[in-house]
């Protein structure tokens, strides 16, 4: 008895000494932050933006830190040819990590939205620098697999970051295409005139003009009132009309939506601006449907965009609010409720009736096509400015303005001044840079990635959990005995939302019998008045429509014969793997 | 003699016997293709893409110099493979312009393109020649048609060993059918305002692999080409696919459809028919914001197009509306182009037997009584008489094989089909020639004095067709009417824009241009679209 307890005590003491060694000195003592590594294996500065190969540099040097739990892969290529990575991230000791209920985010699929990236990055980044020394997250990575694709538009991110742009072009992909039907592709794109690498706004002073320069804040232009002479005309973004047909900066490349390529309720581009042919043109959204497709596992799903601070759920379209029933609209609001109040400022709301409409977006297809919960984040709000909701709307408030001006010294505008445009003649162009106003500044980079990781891990963590947590064993006489299982899920996310169990998306979920010999199986609908349904054929392998969130199923079985060898074995594809010897 | 006689009657009986003779299957449809450019130097035949199961989709070009030049036609069949009569049509048509004597091709290819897609789903197609033939619709997509965690696992069964998949009736007090009145092999819904009471079982040939109580439900056979296309699309149904132009084959013929700007209209030989009974105009459908009917100029177009069918002699044909997700909707609604479809062969109507009594037609809407009285008729044996059978999955009841032979209804034995190819040939050469043509025509250069002069030019349709559908207007991708100049060296514009787009040219419709330029030499001018034609002529400014 003594040997064996020393035996377990110099045991636990072996593996308290084991995990301490992954477990850097800094984070043992004050240096420590609370919530942040103090010394991580991977250094990242969370306050810039990444290009690239700095998104290469942080997935693949993750991979190799924590090769136990960071896979990198490349889910396929961009129209320029760049890599689609794709970082699978669970406790690869534990389980298959492919049969683990997933968690999708990708970012960044509109490209000019950069910091969607910079969210998934820390989240992979979080979870693996923190497996070691956070209790909840060693669980949840045992539990469950995260599969996080930085960005989906590589090539446009890229042309935003290296290239001249303001802050809303380069939503396209860049797939060349002759928007104005003359038969020439791309030829007249935007031109940064000063070569500043920001393309912002062009004035000239004119006697019909009808803007002027706003008095307390002569960055910004205004409206003269309805019985004043304005002073300036406002001539659009900086460019100029390349190929002389009398427009300017009409055919930029591709000025498609990526987000509008997606194979649910799609429709066509004089519906839905932005769509292309068919759904799934795109060698982007290809893959990433491709990956989602092979992964049935995939429970739930996060999309990172900007801006405006929602937590946005579909329907994209009114007339889909009829798949979307109150028992998965609960799971939603749980979810998007708790949110509020983890990232002040953002609100939960729905695509259709709180932002507007939209047709094949990327969100509609996870969750009405392959009944994924899926949640899109619109990162960074003028909330976040001066930590209020401004009383007035976007175009009277001056809060980017005195933001500007208080915190950032000037760094976000691109000051008026002349330039001689050889269309236009005398001009000025000044305006707010381009990652200004929809990309965070960089000192709430860091704090918005955290709270909207915490937000998508609160999403993850609600994923199904399935356990097997009675079995029952009745003598029945004559050789026969019947056994009685309750699975439950322990999480608030059904394996199947009532939108899948309506249409039959993803197959049931298999309740198995193993190593006896099963004469009759049933579901057990109600225990307490011995009502039960009988399944025919394969009595060993029970399938459930379903196992709701913080509920159970109950199945039975007549054996034959011995028991003491057997076991239950739960198979759903949403909910994981799980078995458990009989009692 | 007695010889010949023989081999005639033997030739007889085995078309009788199989109602699908003569069909080819993708690889003989291949060869036949092939053949074409070696018959006419106008002809061309190129791959657009493969099919699921790794085939190739074939398009036939015929056209009269530089194809993507000319306005054109697109002939497309084969989208649902239950109708390989529709492939057999426009490989014939093709087959048929090719022989046509080398002016009146070329005649009749002036400034004009044909595009032949006959076999759309080749996967579907080759079962026409399959040890074991059923009505396949669909591609070689692997697919769990019935959602249950498991593919392909309820195939049919051939139970009574004809290598043919037809029908069981089973006797049975749950049953809805019974016997028609119009014809004694043939089963009918019990009707129980006329009184009836079911009393057989009508299921397809097979047994219940997977005894989920439902009768081959999940066999080979992916998707249905026909029901995967964007507009209108069913998700979640049967055969219809992951989402919308899921399949290789869909987006194969949109991306050809797409982009070559120059097809002016779709013609679909398939199972729906728009043709010959035009869809009437609905404004309410036609102005919502999923547009849902015809834009109203269409409609009278179609309108049109249709006496012209009817004008070729093609007549009689039946209601088959349109069905969702079909290649012939998507067409019109989503790549803005004129769109028609038609089965193009069907049961010719009875005619009333002159002085005698009239002859007893079969209850409207009882199709398979119908084409059995027209088969019995020209002695096409399409029917596997009722026997019996021993079913495990019902045991002791009376059950019988046999139905109406797969394919049979809308598939005749393909000698039927040729004098419906040529009453086609006609109705699409007429459709040719009333094809739109943008010319630019009036044209006027003035000399202002000074160096400057006033060009004006008027562009003109002077085809019978509108050069592109109303709907075409909202469509990105179909490129519109312009109007262009282009200075040389030394010109400057004054007025006038160098690049002029305006909506569709109605026939006859104009519009007029013109530009005050300074400077001589030579401008040229381009007018047209690629759907009527786009011209160019050079000016020279003294």
């Amino acid at each position: 008895m003594k040997k064996i307890l020393i035996l377990l005590i110099s045991l636990t003491a072996f593996h308290v000494k084991a995990q301490k060694t992954d477990i850097a000195a800094e984070d043992l003592n004050g240096i420590r932050a609370i919530g942040s590594p103090a010394n991580p294996k991977v250094k990242v500065y969370w306050n810039k933006y990444s290009d690239h190969a700095e998104i290469h540099r942080i997935s693949s040097d993750l991979a190799k830190a924590y090769p136990d739990l960071v896979k990198l892969q490349s889910i396929g290529k961009s129209v320029e040819g760049r890599d689609i990575w794709l970082m699978s991230i669970t406790d690869f000791k534990t389980g298959e990590a492919d049969r683990k209920p997933g968690f999708y985010i990708d970012g960044n699929i509109h490209a000019n939205e950069l910091q969607g990236t910079e969210v998934a990055l820390y989240t992979a980044w979080y979870l693996a620098e923190n497996f070691h020394t956070v209790d909840f997250i060693r669980e949840l990575l045992r539990d469950k697999v995260f599969y996080i694709a930085p960005t989906i538009s590589p090539d446009s991110r890229e042309y935003f970051i290296k290239q001249a742009n303001n802050p809303n072009s380069s939503r396209t992909g860049r797939m060349p295409m002759d928007d104005d039907g003359d038969g020439l592709i791309d030829e007249d794109l935007l031109d940064d005139l000063d070569g500043d690498g920001n393309i912002v706004m062009m004035r000239r002073k004119s006697p019909t003009g009808r803007y002027k320069v706003d008095c307390d804040n002569p960055q910004r232009m205004v409206l003269a009132k309805a019985d004043e002479p304005g002073e300036y005309e406002m001539l659009g973004y900086e460019g100029i009309d390349n190929d002389g047909d009398g427009r300017v900066n009409e055919d930029a490349v591709g000025t498609y939506d990526p987000n509008r390529d997606w194979g649910w309720n799609w429709q066509p581009d004089y519906i839905q601006r932005g769509a292309l042919y068919y759904p799934g043109m795109l060698p982007e959204t290809k893959a990433v449907k491709k990956f989602i497709l092979e992964h049935p596992n995939i429970a739930g799903a996060q999309s990172y965009h900007n801006y405006g601070g929602m937590f946005l759920r579909g329907p994209g379209a009114a007339d889909d609010e009829k798949y979307y029933s109150r028992a998965d609209v609960q799971v939603y609001d749980y979810i998007g409720k708790l949110g509020e109040k983890m990232v002040p400022g953002y609100n939960y709301f729905v695509i259709h009736k709180d932002l507007y409409t939209v047709f094949g977006g990327e969100i509609d297809w996870l969750a009405l096509g392959k009944g994924i919960f899926t949640f899109s984040n619109e990162l960074m709000t003028s909330y976040k400015l001066f930590n209020q909701k401004s009383s007035e709307g976007r175009f009277q408030n001056t809060e980017f303005e005195d933001f500007d001006k208080l915190l950032l010294f000037g760094d976000g505008y691109v000051k008026w001044k002349p330039f001689k445009h050889p269309q236009f003649g005398d001009i000025e162009i000044g305006g707010p840079k381009k990652n200004y106003i929809r990309n965070h500044p960089g000192f709430l980079l860091m704090e918005d990635s955290h709270r909207n990781m915490a937000f998508t891990i609160l999403h993850a963590h609600q994923m199904p959990k399935l356990e097997v947590v009675e079995t029952r064993k009745k003598d029945l006489g004559g050789g026969l005995t019947e056994i009685t299982a309750t699975v439950m899920n322990r999480r608030i996310i059904p394996t199947h939302s009532a939108h899948d169990v309506r249409y039959k998306i993803e197959r049931p979920d298999y309740i198995s019998l193993k190593g006896a010999s099963v004469l009759a199986g049933m579901i057990v609908e109600n225990e307490d008045f011995g009502v039960t349904k009988e399944q025919k054929m394969q009595p060993e392998k029970i399938a459930v429509e379903n196992i709701p969130g913080m509920g159970f199923v109950k199945v039975r079985w007549i054996v034959k014969g011995k028991t003491d060898t057997a076991s239950v074995e739960v198979d759903s594809a949403k909910g994981g793997l799980v078995s458990q010897k009989l009692q | 003699m007695r010889i010949k006689l023989l081999f005639l009657g033997m030739f007889a009986i085995m078309t009788q016997t199989l109602a699908q003779s003569g069909y080819s299957s993708h690889s003989q449809l291949s060869t036949r293709l092939k053949a074409l450019p070696a018959k006419s130097k106008l002809a061309s035949v190129n791959s657009i893409g493969k099919s699921s199961g790794g085939k190739d989709i074939w398009a036939v070009t015929l056209s009269g110099g530089d194809h993507s030049k000319n306005k054109a036609v697109l002939i497309v069949a084969g989208a649902d493979g239950r109708h390989p009569a529709g492939t057999e049509m426009a490989a014939k048509l093709a087959e048929r312009l090719v022989s046509l004597p080398a002016d009146s091709l070329t005649g009749l290819l002036q400034n004009k393109t044909i595009y032949i897609i006959p076999g759309l789903n080749p996967d579907a197609l080759e079962q026409v020649s399959a040890q074991l033939k059923y009505e396949r619709s669909g591609n070689a997509a692997a697919r769990d048609d019935d959602r249950d965690g498991k593919t392909d696992e309820d195939p049919f069964e051939d139970l009574n060993g004809d290598g043919l998949i037809t029908r069981l009736r089973i006797e049975d007090p749950t049953g809805n059918y019974v016997i028609s009145k119009d014809d004694a092999r043939v089963l009918v819904k019990a009707d129980a305002a006329k009184g009836e009471n079911g009393r057989y079982l009508l299921i397809t040939e097979g047994t219940d692999n997977d005894k989920d109580g439902r009768f081959n439900e999940d066999g080979a056979g992916g998707v249905n080409i026909d029901k995967n296309f964007t507009y209108n699309y069913p998700m979640f149904e049967k055969e219809a696919g992951e989402y919308q132009a899921s399949e290789p084959e869909t987006r194969a013929f949109l991306d050809f459809l797409y982009k070559n700007t120059n097809i002016h209209t779709v013609f679909h030989f398939g199972l729906s028919n728009n043709l010959s009974e035009a869809t009437r105009f609905d404004r309410a459908n036609a102005s919502k914001r999923i547009i849902s009917g015809l834009q109203e100029k269409d409609a009278e177009v179609t309108d049109r197009v249709s006496k012209m069918y009817g004008k070729a002699g093609i007549t009689d044909a039946p209601v088959l509306p349109q069905t969702p997700g079909n290649l012939t909707q998507t067409a019109y609604y989503h790549a803005g182009r004129f769109s028609y479809s038609t089965p193009g062969w069907w049961i010719p109507k009875a005619k009333d037997q002159k002085g005698g009594a009239p002859a007893k037609k079969p209850e409207a809407g009882n199709a398979e009584a119908e084409y059995l009285k027209w088969a019995d008729a020209k002695g096409v044996n399409s029917f596997v008489p009722w026997t019996r059978v021993e079913h495990t999955d019902f045991p002791g009841k009376s059950v019988e094989v046999g139905g109406l032979m797969p394919y049979a209804l809308n598939n005749p034995p393909v000698q039927f089909l040729d004098s419906a190819v040529i009453r086609h040939q006609a109705f699409f050469t007429d459709y040719l020639k009333a094809m739109p043509r943008t010319e630019i025509v009036n044209t006027k250069v003035e000399s202002l004095g000074n160096g400057v002069s006033r060009v004006s030019v008027t562009v003109v349709n002077k085809g019978l067709l509108p050069t592109y559908p109303e709907i075409g207007e909202r469509v990105r991708f179909v490129y519109k009417v312009s109007c262009k100049i282009k200075l040389s060296e030394g010109q400057t514009l004054i007025s006038g824009k160098l690049n002029n787009y305006r909506g569709a040219l109605d026939a006859g419709e104009s519009e007029e241009y013109s530009w005050l330029i300074s400077g001589k030499g030579k401008v040229t001018v381009e007018g047209g679209s690629p759907t009527s034609g786009i011209s160019n002529l050079e000016l020279t400014l003294k």
